[in-house]
């Protein structure tokens, strides 16, 4: 019986590590793949036999995007809308993340539920009317306009997923702050947020990887290489002159390069972050 | 027994000018106020207003309004229910809300699937299986544009390494054009996007095991039951609100964003990839007919509101 | 050090009142404990005597200074938290010296201050360590460093031994009684452990459902309760309770149960009123003696437990259970009969339809 019971245990372990070994390559393939076009020389992508490991490595891809297109200034252009949207979620989601965490008063479920449903509002719902007030309060093709649009799904979720870091950080601590001396104010700066500052640190990656990634309503609000982001100018690129394989493979690989790192990096707490909030919403 | 308790009492510093002007001593007066939560909401609160609430209820009119852009002759009159009417005998319409729920239910329930089987994988807490999470969640992050471009480079009937390797295995007799032809072009998108998305559910599926008591697989263990049966009849009962919540959140993603389908196929060929929120984005950044965009939205989001609502009545009433 | 009253505070959250038009009253250097169940609105009151929390209404006063508006920071109180409440990010030596930082105090005093203290609780060689690096009891040592290094008026105790292992909690129960006795500040304790209430209280409040049931010195609140629920909540094993009928005897009063009649020394004049009718009597285990007496009960041994120092007996009396506390060496068996003698002296009568004591 024992017996019987550890050889099914081994079994089921077998079986983990072989689909965990499959579908890990099923996600990074493609990103090595894509990676292994772009240092191809243009001959060896565009070829009769398909060469699957480059036995000639270039960079060129990665020189002619440089240099030819305006890759360097769309990449400007997403970190700065990037930052401002960051940085107004930061500024006023984290303390509304911190209200919800800490207190209990009136309508206080119903204004979660509230910053919930607007997730469920369609974009284009959205981006249609934002274009018409962007257009006349001239926040049109800029990149403030377009991250405080950003802010209209990421603040609800800046929130959302802050909050469950809050939550983690006894009520207590603010008390025993409170009686040694601090205001609420105080109680909050000084001892809650240094002691979520990863889970903050992780939000706000998190925030910044989906504005950095955005594509909808960049399209439809920027239209000037002023403000474009990456996104939209790669698939502009295709569209306009045919863009060679080995060149979008290099802006992918220069865009995603970012999420990776940072995904890395914060991963576990951005995981946790992610499914708290889920989990209890 | 020397110590002195008034000894340990030191005394204070008085207020310098600076502390009495400095703005951080108001503001913490302000937060010992009964009002001091709905002060921290405000500037959000004002936000979400200014950014989601206004522009929906915008939309909301605007689907009873002329508005096209490229047609200012036509004004910005009330046309009632005109764009609704317009609907009903839209073929694209009809065609973009059969594509939709193909697109939606395939993605779902593949996504569900795959994202399931990599959580209970991951979950045995293997060594070495942290590394492949990693792995596994990636996909997740990354942007749709570069997600649809290393597809389709992959899937190019041309130079795709996909069409290559089931060439050499012989389940292909030749290179074939996944997304040009209206029979493959769908299932091509869903594979794609259930390859994006998949680590939404293991990311939700993963936390929700970790709260299924351990003691409850120890008892089912003495008691017998296979791995099977306790998938049935312990894990996926404990996991029905996680399941609950990750199913509406990715419904509501896959209906609201065109953003894939617009990058690898933009609808085509022929209407086979078009769906309804493709649709409504088309009739707004193309056709500029922003009306019709709204009143296409709003049919969207009330399908979206009827889902969410049937969803977690059937989830309840599983439950009971 | 100061003396602390309550007048008539209130709390409701919501229509729910959770505490009741609460009245206390402590002596400077007085240690009083709050003593009752979960859910009682102990932690309810210690949180609105800190100013954690308003009230609905009534005054707090420590001192001669009515502090309900008065923010928790200007209180000059200091509070030990059931989890300690340390702040994780701050070495030790910060979180004794914060209360002292945000009152603007000078580094030099503030490093002498916080070097008394932790000498004083003999946790000097852990100042730089974090929270995160101590066992459950040095926390807690550091917790009451915290507390005492800013000399408050009045110190507040939110069931701070409750998250220690048995042995632990002893040893800091003892470590607190004998701080108190050093630095002579008034404590508001509050604890569900009435035995951590009886070893360190000078004045003990048994909280039920938002009221004060009894406020009083240990001693009288386990000799004289003022009704049934303090009773039976103070003393383990608890409180006997034995229904019967108060009857004259022999020029004196007597409790009839069944065929037992216990002869009723030092009566309290209000039970007069209560001749031929039925009251309970309670009696506490250790009251019991093995054998024949002026006022004994018969039944049959049902379980014993021994303990070490006593054995605990479970008698079937007619039905209803007692419990008695006799010595060490007595091994009854179950099943067999056993007579027991009450110190009636020690007896409490308690009206059966109010609860309260006769």
């Amino acid at each position: 019986m024992a017996f019987a019971r550890s050889r099914s245990k081994l079994v089921w372990d077998i079986g983990s590590y072989v689909v965990l070994i499959l579908l890990a390559f099923i996600c990074i393939a493609p990103i090595i793949w894509t990676f292994l076009t772009s240092i191809k020389l243009e001959e060896d992508i565009v070829t009769r036999n398909m060469i699957y490991i480059p036995t000639r490595i270039t960079f060129e891809h990665y020189v002619n995007l440089w240099n030819q297109s305006g890759y360097p200034v769309l990449v400007i252009n997403s970190m700065i809308t990037t930052s401002v949207t960051v940085l107004i979620c930061m500024l006023t989601g984290t303390i509304a993340a911190y209200s919800f965490s800490r207190f209990h008063f009136r309508g206080r479920t119903q204004l979660m539920l509230a910053y919930l449903i607007v997730r469920m509002f369609p974009a284009v719902l959205m981006i249609v009317p934002l274009f018409i007030v962007m257009r006349q309060v001239g926040l049109l093709d800029s990149s403030v306009g377009l991250a405080v649009a950003y802010t209209s799904f990421l603040l609800p979720l800046f929130v959302w997923m802050l909050k469950g870091f809050f939550d983690a950080a006894p009520k207590e601590l603010e008390s025993a702050a409170r009686i040694d001396g601090t205001t609420r104010l105080g109680a909050m700066f000084r001892i809650v947020i240094p002691i979520a500052r990863n889970g903050l640190l992780a939000t706000a990656v998190f925030v910044g990887i989906a504005a950095w990634n955005e594509y909808l309503f960049a399209l439809m609000l920027t239209t000037s290489q002023g403000s474009r982001t990456w996104p939209v100018g790669l698939q502009l690129m295709v569209g306009e002159f045919q863009l060679p394989w080995g060149m979008l493979a290099a802006g992918g690989i220069i865009s995603i390069l970012p999420v990776i790192v940072l995904f890395a990096l914060v991963q576990r707490a951005m995981v946790a972050g992610i499914t708290a909030g889920a989990v209890k919403g | 027994m020397t110590s002195n308790p008034q000894s340990i009492m030191a005394s204070s510093r008085p207020l310098s000018t600076w502390d009495r002007i400095n703005p951080a001593r108001y503001i913490g007066e302000l937060s010992e106020t009964r009002f001091w939560m709905y002060l921290l909401l405000l500037p959000s609160a004002l936000l979400i207003m200014g950014v989601v609430i206004y522009p929906t209820l915008y939309g909301f009119q605007l689907s009873f309004r002329e508005m096209r852009l490229n047609r200012p002759d036509l004004g910005t009159d009330w046309v009632l229910l005109k764009h609704y009417q317009r609907m009903l005998s839209d073929q694209i319409f009809w065609i973009s809300l059969r594509n939709t729920a193909v697109w939606v239910t395939a993605a779902v329930i593949i996504e569900f699937s795959v994202g399931l089987i990599a959580a209970l994988a991951l979950n045995r807490n293997l060594p070495g299986t942290k590394v492949l999470a990693v792995f596994i969640l990636l996909p997740f992050f990354l942007p749709n544009v570069v997600a649809g471009h290393m597809w389709a480079l992959m899937l190019d009937p041309r130079l795709g390494v996909i069409n290559d390797l089931l060439v050499k295995v012989g389940l292909l007799g030749g290179y074939k054009a996944w997304f040009a032809d209206p029979s493959t072009a769908m299932a091509a998108a869903i594979i794609v996007e259930a390859w994006h998305s998949f680590p939404f559910f293991t990311l939700l599926l993963l936390a929700g095991l970790k709260g299924v008591p351990s003691d409850l697989y120890k008892a089912a263990d003495i008691d017998g039951a296979g791995s099977i049966s306790q998938l049935r009849l312990i894990t996926l009962p404990m996991l029905k609100t996680v399941i609950a919540a990750a199913v509406i959140l990715r419904v509501i993603g896959l209906v609201n964003s065109p953003d894939l389908l617009l990058i690898l196929t933009s609808g085509g060929p022929g209407r086979s990839t078009q769906v309804l929120s493709l649709y409504a984005f088309q009739t707004a950044y193309k056709d500029f007919n922003f009306g019709y965009a709204g009143a296409l939205s709003v049919i969207m989001f009330i399908f979206l509101m009827m889902f969410a609502w049937v969803y977690v009545r059937l989830s309840k009433v599983n439950q009971d | 050090m100061a003396t602390l009253s309550i007048k008539g505070v209130r709390k409701s959250f919501g229509s729910v009142e959770v505490l009741h038009n609460i009245d206390l009253e402590l002596e400077d250097g007085g240690f009083l404990v709050l003593l009752g169940p979960s859910g009682c609105g102990k932690s309810t009151l210690l949180s609105i005597i800190a100013g954690l929390e308003p009230s609905s209404g009534g005054d707090v006063v420590i001192g001669d200074r009515t502090v309900n508006d008065v923010h928790p920071k200007d209180r000059n109180i200091a509070m030990v938290f059931q989890s300690y409440a340390l702040y994780p990010t701050m070495s030790v030596r910060r979180n004794i010296g914060f209360g002292l930082e945000m009152r603007r105090v000078d580094t030099s005093s503030r490093e002498d201050a916080i070097a008394r203290a932790a000498d004083l609780l003999q946790i000097s060689h852990l100042l730089d360590r974090k929270p995160g690096q101590l066992s459950g009891g040095q926390r807690q040592r550091v917790a009451m460093g915290r507390a005492i290094v800013r000399n408050p008026d009045l110190f507040l105790f939110d069931e701070p031994l409750s998250n220690l292992d048995a042995k632990l909690r002893v040893e800091m129960r003892t470590e607190i009684k004998r701080l108190h006795d050093r630095l002579g500040t008034s404590v508001v304790y509050v604890t569900h452990d009435q035995v951590e209430a009886m070893t360190l209280g000078t004045k003990v409040a048994v909280m039920k459902g938002g009221v004060i049931q009894q406020l009083a010195d240990p001693q009288t609140i386990y000799e004289k309760p003022a009704n049934m629920f303090v009773a039976g909540f103070i003393g383990s094993p608890t409180m006997n309770f034995l229904t019967g009928t108060l009857e004259q005897h022999n020029g004196g009063l007597a409790l009839h149960h069944g065929s037992a009649v216990l002869a009723l020394t030092d009566i309290e004049p209000g039970a007069e009123a209560f001749v031929g009718k039925q009251v309970v009597a309670g009696i506490r285990p250790e009251t019991f003696s093995k054998g024949e007496g002026p006022s004994s009960l018969t039944g049959t041994v049902d379980v014993v437990e021994p303990t070490g120092p006593d054995t605990m007996v479970v008698l079937d009396v007619g039905g209803q259970m007692i419990s008695a506390r006799l010595g060490s060496r007595e091994r009854p068996h179950p099943g067999e009969p056993m007579t027991l003698n009450v110190d009636t002296s020690a007896l409490n009568l308690f009206d059966p339809d109010t609860g309260n004591r006769i």
